[in-house]
């Protein structure tokens, strides 16, 4: 049966950056299907908002400050989950910077703001698979979900280490997918497309007009997805890019909201 | 049926949903699917004869605790063919909020061995069909407020095969046919998108001759094995489903990591 595969009790799942947004709202999906989670950020308080609504759903939520940039926070932050929980399931690296930087030029962009960028959007979601990796072999069994974006397969103006660091984050995704087909790790990548998390984001885009299903995403547009592919239901799914973008990915080579007139 | 709580995104609670090509095994797992998730059903088939093939996937259906299906089968021209079943699935469903495509014509051999008459057939099988099914049915689902269309393709539609060069030539052109009528649609509510199979399991592929081919490829699946039908359940209820919802143009892989090697 479809529903059962897709339930996810006794499963434990990691979420990074899931103090607010997009990272709570796969929090709250993940327990409503059943999933106990740890959830990872820089701030407590917002960690804490989350754990109370994770709670809520009667299920645990194990709340774990984390700078994922560093890779010790990220070894702590897992050997916490093993030692609350005993096991992982699957890690979804959603934590990610830089957006605020769409816009600087390149001479604005500050050695330090190249490398935390990076750091942040890249090497936390290495770090976070090289620490949940041996857990996972000796189950044979987990689930690694990354989060990249639209800019990870298309270039931006005055987009450098966002762009950057979400294609290899794609990459990333693929090589873990083969490495590990064999020991029942299937590795994915959410891509989501515009999400505007703030006003300022909103402007940015325009209110989503240029998004061909006229509208940005809402943070619960990731939930279903990240359900699927934590769940037995997507065990088949492998290395595989779901693009979340109202369409944008498909098209790119005419402007949105325009057509070509019929051929006489 | 229904989903448990905590699901309902996936649900298609009394939605009315076509399967064409349901005879197929993969038609079948998307049929059974959208019973699960609690749509009303109609299936179809392009193929004149395969009354059994259906009758088998109707009890399929209704195993999984579904209603027994509406059985439509070709007995027409393409095109008023599909016009009619899909013109019966919103009489009979109440209206049509999903459609699965699982239209398939594989046909291998090599480039010099294929007459006009295998092309023919090769484009009709596998673009024609469904670029009809998707006129079609895209204008009863758009009359009716929208909904979403999963076309059931190959790992094939991405990369060249040798000895296939007209199924991946009618595979792309689909993968890209799903692409423009995403963006076509995009502001009226109307999802495509694709489901790329990595090799099937399904009697006749190539993949399960006793030979070299078939040999090999086994060593080179990142799993070390075909697709089971069944696997392709829960993506499929994915992109039927308002789980998708933001979800339009896309191509999902279930290849078990394939598409990620040289």
């Amino acid at each position: 049966m479809i529903a059962d595969n897709l339930r996810l009790d006794g499963k434990v799942v990691i979420i990074t950056g899931a103090g607010r947004g997009l990272g709570r709202a796969m929090a709250l999906k993940l327990a409503e299907a059943g999933a106990d989670l740890v959830a990872a950020a820089r701030t407590r308080e917002q960690l804490e908002e989350t754990a109370a609504a994770v709670r809520k759903t009667g299920r645990r939520c194990l709340i774990v400050p984390t700078d994922v940039s560093l890779s010790e926070d990220i070894n702590a932050m897992v050997a916490a989950t093993i030692k609350e929980y005993g096991q992982v399931d699957v890690l979804i690296s959603n934590a990610g910077a830089g957006e605020d930087a769409f816009g600087k030029t390149i001479d604005q962009i500050t050695d330090e703001e190249w490398r935390r960028g990076i750091d942040v959007n890249l090497s936390s979601q290495f770090f976070g698979a090289r620490a949940v990796i041996p857990y996972m072999l000796r189950r044979k069994r987990g689930k690694i979900i990354n989060v990249a974006s639209g800019y990870g397969l298309r270039g931006g103006k005055h987009n450098y280490m966002y762009a950057c660091s979400k294609g290899a984050v794609l990459q990333l995704t693929r090589s873990l997918a083969l490495t590990y087909a064999d020991d029942n790790i299937q590795t994915n990548c959410i891509v989501p497309g515009i999400f505007p998390h703030n006003e300022r984001l909103m402007a940015f885009f325009k209110g989503g007009k240029f998004i061909p299903m006229g509208h940005g995403g809402q943070d619960s547009d990731l939930g279903p997805l990240a359900l699927f592919l934590s769940s037995e239901a997507s065990n088949h799914v492998n290395g595989a890019l779901i693009v979340v973008d109202g369409g944008g990915l498909a098209g790119g080579v005419t402007p949105t909201g325009v057509a070509p007139q019929p051929s006489a | 049926m229904a989903l448990p709580q905590g699901f309902n995104e996936f649900a298609l609670t009394d939605k009315g949903a076509l399967v064409l090509g349901a005879e197929h095994p993969t038609g079948r797992v998307g049929a059974v699917a959208l019973a699960e998730a609690g749509a009303k059903l109609m299936i179809a088939s392009q193929e004149p004869g395969t009354e059994e093939m259906l009758k088998e996937t109707a009890k399929a259906v209704q195993a999984a605790g579904g209603k027994p299906p509406f059985i439509q089968v070709q007995n027409a021209s393409i095109r008023a063919d599909l016009r009619s079943t899909i013109d019966a699935a919103v009489k009979r469903l109440g209206g049509l909020e999903a459609m699965v495509v699982a239209l398939d014509a594989p046909y291998y051999a090599p480039a010099e061995a294929a007459d006009d008459a295998a092309f023919d057939r090769v484009i009709e099988g596998n673009l024609k069909g469904v670029w009809i099914a998707c006129q079609e049915g895209g204008r009863a689902m758009l009359q009716h407020g929208g909904g979403s269309i999963v076309i059931v393709s190959s790992v094939l539609a991405e990369r060249g095969v040798p000895g296939a060069s007209l199924y991946c030539a009618a595979k792309g052109a689909v993968a890209n046919l799903v692409r423009a009528l995403a963006l076509e649609w995009a502001r009226q509510k109307l999802r495509i998108n694709l489901l790329e199979a990595g090799w099937l399991a399904e009697e006749g592929s190539p993949a399960l001759a006793n030979d070299e081919f078939a040999r090999s490829l086994l060593k080179y699946l990142p799993y070390k094995r075909l697709v089971q039908p069944e696997e392709l359940a829960g993506a499929l209820l994915y992109l039927a489903s308002p789980a998708s919802a933001f979800v339009t143009g896309e191509a999902l892989a279930v290849d078990g990591g394939l598409l990620c090697r040289v």
